[in-house]
């Protein structure tokens, strides 16, 4: 193993460098970024939903086994972006620590605070110089009891924060510029608005018109039901004609 | 940027300036020079064959294996480093063996494959290197027959059909033309066979063995050898194919 002191090294494990940067963190964000896909969330007045694409790679891929859209417990769902086997083993843990919340506490674990256990560990690892921090950004998203819809969404650094709208990978520079437009006057956006809003989001950014099978949309509702769920092709389909006829 | 890593490649824990994990990509290229591994979902089965180099005319035939069960139901066929290879095998088989154990049903094929996949992950965190090997899984559950391939990085994906190793652009490229859904089995061996024939390199590689394996219906569920009846018609129709190839 290298020494930790020493020129040169605190570009290869998590030391400072003389100027106060953490180069392992950062190469760890082009990680995300190098994945190739671009990842979005939106939150309205009483859902949140977030977008991803689907690219399959390879046509021997059996594509109902490629996702990148997770439920960490029936309420909180999570779209990971950046290396897979990263995300595997966060979302792994990510399910044990709600599992074990709701079986100590007799609740649902609350998404912030989920969000905030996933960085903290971040946190760890690029504090560790033996560890590597995971090439993984997440969005989680839940109807929180008290709170309503939530969007949060954590990073390899170990930050974490709410947002009314967020972006996270290849494109998430763009993403967010079409998004602060978007959400600039603080709209109080209908169900409708919001998976509307996520996927012109991407299509806008990504430059092209998917087909209803090449994005992956979750939502989360305020009302009986606030349960994640995956949209069905069909609803999907109803989404993407909706946003063509309105341009 | 260099894809080579001068100085970024030494240990697991350490990130590129590109975002890649270099050893983890080297891993990927010790599989990808080892002998070439097929696997396909046919509609009743999977079949699983294996392009197995034979160093020296005196390894005795049908040892030294590239294909194990890991329970009744489910095989791996490896491919990169043998040693490597053989530590996630017996990994599996305590995952298929526990999961037995505390639950009471065989292990799913989704299952199996992600704690593989979750196993191999672990290698490419922290200091030691990543396992070297590609391993294609052949499971037939009451899900029905899946095909998974689960490469160095610990990605795992679900395959109708996939090769790793030296022939795998080859290979890949044969096995798309196939109508995987309408195959049976039995065809799926033939097919495989000739596709590994097809692929070998004689002029850098001299001799090797064909392993083949199967579970399928006609196995009744369960993984084996394929029987030798049929391996030997399928290795005499790959032959006498490629001296067709050869005539044209």
């Amino acid at each position: 193993m290298s020494r930790g002191s020493g020129a040169g090294y605190d570009h290869h494990i998590t030391v400072f460098s003389p100027e106060g940067r953490l180069f392992q963190v950062e190469y760890a964000f082009k990680a995300v970024k190098a994945a190739g896909f671009t990842s979005i969330g939106v939150r309205g007045k009483d859902s949140v939903c977030v977008v991803t694409q689907k690219k399959i790679p390879d046509k021997l891929i059996d594509p109902s086994s490629v996702t990148r859209l997770f439920k960490i417990t029936k309420f909180i769902g999570i779209l990971v972006t950046g290396m897979m086997a990263d995300a595997k083993s966060l979302i792994s843990k990510a399910r044990q620590t709600a599992a074990d919340f709701r079986h100590s506490n007799g609740y649902e674990i609350p998404v912030d605070y989920l969000a905030k256990v996933i960085a903290d560990q971040a946190q760890v690892y690029t504090q560790h110089a033996y560890m590597r921090p995971l090439g993984v950004a997440s969005i989680l998203f839940a109807i929180d009891e008290e709170l309503g819809p939530q969007l949060f969404k954590t990073d390899p650094a170990g930050y974490y924060v709410g947002y009314k709208a967020t972006a996270a990978g290849a494109k998430e520079q763009e993403a967010v510029n079409f998004l602060e437009k978007k959400m600039k006057s603080d709209p109080s956006l209908s169900y409708d608005e919001t998976v509307q809003a996520a996927i012109a989001a991407l299509q806008s950014v990504l430059s092209e018109d998917f087909k209803a099978t090449e994005i992956e949309v979750g939502v989360v509702r305020a009302g009986d039901d606030t349960m994640f769920k995956v949209l069905p092709v069909e609803e999907v389909e109803d989404h993407l004609t909706a946003i063509s006829e309105r341009d | 940027m260099s894809s080579i890593g001068t100085g970024y490649d030494l240990t697991t824990t350490t990130f590129s300036p590109d975002g890649k994990i270099f050893q983890v990509d080297y891993a990927q290229k010790a599989i990808d020079n080892s002998g070439t591994a097929i696997g396909i979902r046919c509609k009743d089965g999977v079949v699983l064959g294996v392009e197995k180099l034979v160093i020296s005319k005196m390894l005795v035939e049908g040892s030294n294996r590239r294909i194990f069960s890991c329970d009744l139901h489910a095989g791996i066929a490896t491919s990169g480093l043998a040693a490597d290879g053989r530590q996630i095998v017996n990994r599996a088989r305590a995952e298929a063996a526990n999961f037995k154990n505390f639950f009471g049903d065989a292990i799913p094929g989704e299952v199996l494959c992600d704690r593989i996949a979750s196993y191999k992950h672990l290698f490419t965190l922290y200091g030691t290197r990543p396992y070297g090997v590609g391993t294609l899984l052949a499971v037939y559950d009451e899900e029905g027959p899946q095909l998974y391939q689960i490469e160095a990085s610990g990605v795992g994906m679900r395959y109708f059909g996939t090769a790793v190793g030296k022939g795998r652009q080859g290979a890949k490229t044969e096995i798309e033309r196939l109508k995987l859904s309408e195959m049976t089995c039995r065809e799926g061996v033939l097919a495989v066979a000739k596709i590994i024939y097809q692929v070998h390199d004689d002029a850098k590689d001299k001799a090797f063995e064909l392993e083949l394996s199967w579970v399928c219906d006609e196995s009744q569920r369960r993984h084996e050898r394929v029987p030798a009846d049929l391996h030997a018609t399928a290795e005499t129709a790959a032959k006498a194919a490629l001296e067709d190839d050869d005539d044209d």
